[in-house]
């Protein structure tokens, strides 16, 4: 019998306690928010613009209405003034995007909501939305994409980065390399829809919505309908998936909501998977150009990485991975710049390491034509501008072990044993590729809090708006608070996703554990110092000190600030705003977990199928507090990257920007059949400086660097450079 | 999805005279057969598909679900299971494109549930007929244009297209019953028959509505597939993306008999890259008579695409499809077959 | 609307006898617009619910009236609240419905409730003995942190119990192809796989 493929342990390692979660999860028993039943629940179902951008001249709903149950049908038109317009995230608010859910006759884009069916039945909302006719007017030339004529650019000036003079440098530069790349939309598709429940209880509002930030939701769903936010609840207890998705008030919410207060019973929507392509944001389309010079022993003199990022008219929204891939290695001289292009399209949003894969993937890419060029292994090419000083600012890293991760893993997977010419390993009519390249992530961390009770039984309990979106949020929760307090983890209770909770940080930037564990650790800090326990004591001795106090229960609020947030930032928590910080944004330091990719790959020599046989990744990112979940969670980050550089990409039809496959069988993600040997490797490593819990966080980084090592190998197996992603079958016959 | 009335009969007789019914009292009734469902409900939910009446055949499954590979000929029930054929000892060794076809189709669960006479009536997976929104589809409405033609079109169809159609065909089995031969029986209000299965789909030409040459209220019930000197000697290949669970980029099912290395008779029918299931009676053609050598192979393979029309973005298709019948040539060639 | 012309040259020349004749499968190609502008053949209001019938899930038995265009899907999880089964694409597309109907793995996205009268239905709820014992399968999920979020896994474990009877669990390679039509986007498929081999190797299927 195999055994389990996580590790049991090791320096700076937690215990791989199996997820607390679990037993709901393989029975069913979990109730993901569509799956809470609310008595006398109405149905709505969407409907969304089949134009590019343009206006609406009418609506006719007859066949709509007729619709034998249909209960109310909500448009610009009827919607009134119901839902106030109000800022988006990236202008400090809480709303995904700028659009005012059915605010008007405009259409910015294709996939737009522009109106909503309420039924008494699921099937009915959706024939009735089906039936609705709109008369529209289309723009003429909608701008599509980031290569539309009608886009606009602007350059990002706050986002650029400089250190000493890139064009002196790189004109003087012995060795260079001059390419440009691209990367295209993509979409997050968590397995679960975008579900939202809202049922009113007078003036109280509970919405049941799977979120990574319910306070988020609440604070801006506040906002939109003019109610005070002590009145909403958002409840978001399991969540099947979010990689970004999940991470912001969408346009659904409000509309639900009123939908709800209109009727007065519940309304229930879940948006198909097609609408899921507009319904929330994705990553955008981008184009790069890198510029690199070397001397012929591989130092860098010059770098320049500039990107264009895809965001919509409404919205200036950027990655701006530029602003990492800058300071990464040691280069005197640097250029960083970030230009978005305004296309009419929907609000790009977050998508599991949003900056750093597609940034990543053209950097590395890059390298490893530089180490070609040079006749140098890309590792060495690695080694030769390694650094613990960031070379822009000059700052230290917290902790880097990115050669540590590259050893571990190049002996891994034999590295050693690489043929280096491009094409000369073959078996049989395939031939094979090998490749690697750097992964980073930001270690970052929000304000965040949590409240832990001791009970006299000797049970604790851990409460912290956070979220469980698969990371193992609940049993890191659990583990930290058995930890801290030397109470059995079985007897550790958990309650989050639930905006009643004390506060966490938006559960994104991999910034969940690190925030919400040194909340915990501070909560149970509090308590043993109310108790008078010392660190260690054994759990009988602190039941008895629970026992001695007389108290029923000791209980604690803990309250972690974020390094280089200000104590001014803590109300801010507490109005659902606190977003992760850390990386290259900090004054005095930058932190990063670091990894190694490497990928062995086959191509076939005449139908040029792309299947990736073997994947090794090393990866140092602080404290592991649970190695289980933590291994999982860079598993599967390999595998995104598998994706990222193979499969995903959205369609745009170039006539109204509409996506042509959206849905699970033309957007493809890897199956089972695409992933055989893989293995995530835990590389240990103590940082004592990047937060209290010394955790980096394991959500991201593991998709960082996939691709531009399946690019690298592609190179190897056939001697052909590919810049452009996704590598498919025609790129190569 | 829009509403409906269901009815349930025991019978094929039933089903058939259900059916008849309707279109005796309209012959333009719009009802349909239900059989696996996975592609009628996929295209209800989208609205592409608007029944009024569903004549449910799941009960018919016991009367027309048998799996008889004889030595003539291989006989297999229209409602025989995709799974239960593909995993069936018989047709694995005695029929082996037919059985690949079946396997590397779909999904598991899709295989458990579709059926065989369902399968190759599958409707194309054009990402424009699938979306009622686009106004242009002559597949859908006809005489309403191709929306495809000027859209995202690297799935679709290099063979067979006409400027009213180039949507692929999306199947497999179809390609394994084309390059076998295989016959059809039908039955129907109006009675029993039997079909070339090479004479059931059509082109799209100017009609491209007009899919298949069934007659109202027809369906199939059986597929006979004879066994050749060449059917053991049969594969199918399939080019994908991905490692399963998608439609072929492009595919070949080819069946050799040889004479040490001299090709007697070659059968080749191509997969996700025509309109229909589409026989390369031309390469066959260049094959025959001839030693099969990867030259051959290669001479084969550009004949079959010689007529091939390349879209904006499936120009690539003419060189895929040709390495992959290459290779399946030269694979079929190299297997090892036991008397 | 209709355009139809009379063409008596070959036997589909009705277009609209051709589309009634084309669909063993369901594959009716209904023009909607056609359809549109048709009277209806139901004289049933339209949404009207079918006549009762009952559904076997988990050795139950459910009377139901549903509207017949209710899935099995939705009535599993609006009707009878048994919400393990989960909705991910609603097109066949990502197996997170996967249930057993008379042991076999199918998607319960694309089977009309209706059409399962007189068959057996398990879902991930029917798995576990009433004394709470997990299934093994169950068990080796857990043991081998086969899921992050679980959205997918009642789908993957019951999709895996099929495999295994279905005799495609024999190797990895095996078992990855035949639980592709299980998506996973989190990813956790090689833990999937070993949680898999080792319900195998205790002969559960």
């Amino acid at each position: 019998m195999t055994g389990p493929l996580f590790p049991q342990g090791g320096p700076n390692m937690g215990q791989p306690a199996p997820r607390y979660e679990g037993r709901a999860k393989v029975t069913g028993e979990a109730r993901y928010p569509s799956d809470v039943r609310l008595p006398r629940t109405a149905h709505a179902c969407l409907h969304l613009s089949r134009i590019g951008r343009g206006t609406i001249r009418g609506f006719d709903l007859t066949a709509a209405r007729a619709v034998h149950g249909v209960i109310d049908i909500l448009t610009h038109e009827t919607v009134g003034d119901a839902i106030r317009q109000t800022p988006a995230i990236y202008q400090g608010g809480y709303t995904s995007d700028s659009l005012l859910p059915l605010g008007s006759a405009e259409i910015a884009h294709w996939g737009q909501p522009i109106a909503m069916v309420v039924a008494e039945t699921y099937e009915a909302a959706r024939e009735a939305a089906q039936r609705i006719v709109v008369t529209t007017a289309p723009h003429p030339s909608p701008a599509v994409d980031i290569n539309a004529p009608g886009a606009e650019t602007r350059a990002l000036e706050p986002m650029m980065v400089q250190a000493g003079d890139f064009d002196a440098a790189y004109a003087a530069g012995p060795i260079r390399i001059d390419a440009r790349y691209t990367t295209p939309a993509q979409h997050q598709n968590p397995m679960e829809l975008f579900a939202t429940q809202c049922v009113w209880e007078g003036d109280r509002l509970t919405v049941h919505e799977p979120s990574q930030y319910v306070n988020s939701v609440k604070f801006g769903l506040a906002e939109q309908l003019g109610v005070p936010a002590d009145n909403i609840r958002v409840i978001s207890t399991h969540v099947g998936g979010a990689f970004g998705a999940k991470g912001f008030l969408t346009q659904r919410t409000a509309l639900v909501a009123i939908a709800a207060r209109r009727l007065g019973r519940p309304v229930k929507l879940v948006a198909t998977r097609e609408q899921g392509f507009t319904v929330s944001g994705y990553r955008a389309e981008t184009r790069q150009h890198v510029q690199l010079a070397a001397t012929r022993d591989g130092r860098l003199t010059a770098l320049r990485h500039e990107g264009w990022e895809l965001t919509s008219r409404a919205d200036t929204v950027a990655m701006g991975g530029a602003s990492m891939t800058t300071r990464l290695y040691a280069c005197p001289n640097i250029l960083g710049r970030v230009n978005t292009v305004a296309a009419d399209r929907s609000t790009p949003g977050f998508m599991r390491a949003p900056g750093e894969v597609p940034y990543g993937f053209a950097l590395e890419t890059a390298l490893d034509e530089l180490a070609d060029r040079l006749g140098m292994d890309p590792v060495e090419l690695r080694r030769v501008n390694d650094t613990q000083t960031e070379p822009v600012g000059g700052l230290p890293y917290t902790s880097r072990s990115l050669m540590r991760c590259f050893d571990v893993a190049a002996a891994t997977f034999g590295w050693s044993g690489r043929s280096p010419r491009p094409g000369s390993m073959r078996e049989g009519d395939w031939l094979i590729g090998w490749g690697c390249a750097s992964a980073y992530y930001p270690a970052q961390a929000g304000n965040s809090a949590a409240r832990v009770r001791l009970t006299a039984d000797g049970t604790a309990h851990v409460a912290s708006a956070g979220h469980e979106l698969g990371q193992g949020m609940t049993t890191m929760m659990a583990q930290v608070a058995a930890e801290e307090l030397g109470v059995p983890l079985e007897r550790v209770t958990v309650s989050l996703g639930d905006s009643d909770l004390p506060p966490a940080v938006v559960n994104g930037g991999s910034a969940g554990t690190a925030s919400v564990a040194s909340a915990i650790m501070i909560a149970c800090d509090a308590i043993r110092a109310r108790l008078g326990v010392p660190r260690d004591a054994p759990y009988a001795a602190l039941r008895a000190a629970v026992a001695a106090s007389g108290l029923a229960f000791v209980e604690e609020l803990g309250e972690a600030r974020a390094h280089g947030r200000s104590p001014e930032s803590l109300p801010d928590m507490y109005r659902g705003r606190a977003l992760p910080l850390g990386g290259v944004e900090l004054p005095d330091r930058v932190q990063f977990a670091m990894g190694a990719q490497f990928v062995e790959l086959r191509i076939h020599r005449w139908t040029r199928e792309i299947r990736v046989r073997r994947a090794v990744g090393a990866f140092a990112a602080g404290r592991i507090i649970n190695p289980r979940t933590s291994h999982s969670q860079l598993l599967g980050g390999m595998i995104w990257g598998i994706g990222s550089a193979l499969h995903e990409h959205t369609d745009i039809d170039q006539r109204n920007a509409a996506y042509t496959n959206a849905n699970l069988a033309d957007y493809l993600v890897p199956v089972h059949a695409d992933i055989s040997e893989i293995q995530a490797i835990l590389v240990s490593e103590e940082d004592r400086l990047v937060n209290q819990a010394g955790v980096k966080g394991v959500g991201e980084i593991g998709v960082v660097g996939v691709a531009a090592a399946i690019s690298n190998a592609v190179f190897h197996a056939t001697g052909r450079r590919l810049r452009d992603l996704p590598i498919k079958l025609e790129h190569l016959l | 999805m829009r509403s409906f009335q269901y009815s349930r009969p025991s019978s094929l007789t039933a089903a058939a005279g259900e059916m008849g019914g309707l279109l005796a009292q309209d012959p333009d009734a719009p009802a349909a057969y239900l059989a696996g469902g996975t592609t009628l409900l996929d295209l209800m939910k989208l609205d592409v598909a608007r029944p009024e009446r569903v004549i449910d055949l799941s009960a018919l499954r016991g009367e027309l679900g048998h799996v008889h590979p004889g030595a003539t000929e291989l006989r297999l029930g229209a409602f025989a299971r995709m799974a239960e054929v593909a995993a069936h000892p018989g047709v694995i060794a005695d029929y082996p494109v037919i059985a690949q076809s079946l396997a590397l189709a779909a999904s598991a669960q899709l295989r458990n549930m579709a059926s065989l006479g369902g399968n190759v009536l599958q409707r194309t997976r054009c990402s424009y007929f699938r979306d009622p929104s686009w106004a242009a589809c002559n597949k859908r409405t006809p005489g309403s244009g191709c929306a495809a033609l000027g859209g995202v079109n690297r799935a679709h169809a290099v063979l067979g297209t006409s400027e009213h159609c180039i949507a692929t065909y999306p199947g497999d089995f179809a390609q394994a019953l084309l390059a076998l031969d295989a016959t059809l029986v039908l039955a129907g209000p109006q009675g029993s028959r039997t079909l070339p299965f090479g004479s059931l789909h059509q082109l799209p030409a100017a009609t491209p509505h007009r899919e298949t040459t069934l007659l109202p209220g027809e369906l199939i019930t059986e597929f006979v597939i004879p066994a050749r000197a060449w059917t053991r000697r049969s594969l199918y290949l399939k080019v994908r993306d991905r490692e399963s669970y998608e439609f072929a980029v492009a595919s070949a099912a080819v069946a050799l008999d040889l004479d040490g290395d001299v090709v007697r008779e070659a059968r080749i029918a191509l997969g996700g890259v025509a309109t229909i299931p589409w026989r390369a009676h031309g390469a066959e053609d260049a094959l025959r008579g001839l030693t099969l050598t990867e030259t051959l192979a290669w001479t084969a393979a550009e004949n079959a695409f010689a007529a091939a029309r390349p879209q904006t973005h499936n120009a690539f298709k003419i060189d895929l499809g040709q390495a992959a019948l290459m290779r399946a040539l030269l694979q079929a060639a190299s297997l090892e077959i036991r008397p | 609307m209709d355009t139809e012309k009379h063409d008596t040259t070959a036997p589909s020349s009705n277009r609209r006898r051709f589309l009634v004749g084309s669909a063993l499968s369901g594959t009716v190609p209904f023009l909607p617009h056609e359809a549109e502008a048709r009277a209806p053949l139901a004289a049933r209001p339209p949404g009207d619910a079918a006549p009762g019938f009952a559904l076997h899930v988990n050795a139950h038995v459910y009377q139901v009236a549903l509207d017949p265009r209710t899935t099995l899907l939705d009535a599993l999880r609006e009707h009878l609240d048994l919400t393990g089964v989960k909705k991910g694409c609603d097109h066949g597309q990502c197996g997170a419905c996967t249930v057993l109907v008379e042991g076999r793995r199918e998607l319960s996205c694309l089977s009309l409730a209706a059409s399962m009268q007189g068959r057996e239905v398990t879902t991930i709820e029917g798995l576990a003995t009433p004394d709470g014992r997990l299934h093994p399968m169950q068990q080796a999920f857990m043991n081998h942190d086969a899921f992050q979020c679980g959205y997918c896994t009642p789908g993957q474990i019951l999709s895996a119990i099929g495999c295994i009877r279905e005799g495609h669990a024999g190797t990895p390679v095996d078992i990855r192809e035949y639980m592709s039509g299980n998506l996973c986007r989190c990813a956790a498929y090689p833990n999937i796989v070993a949680a898999i081999e080792q319900a195998r190797d205790q002969g559960e299927g």
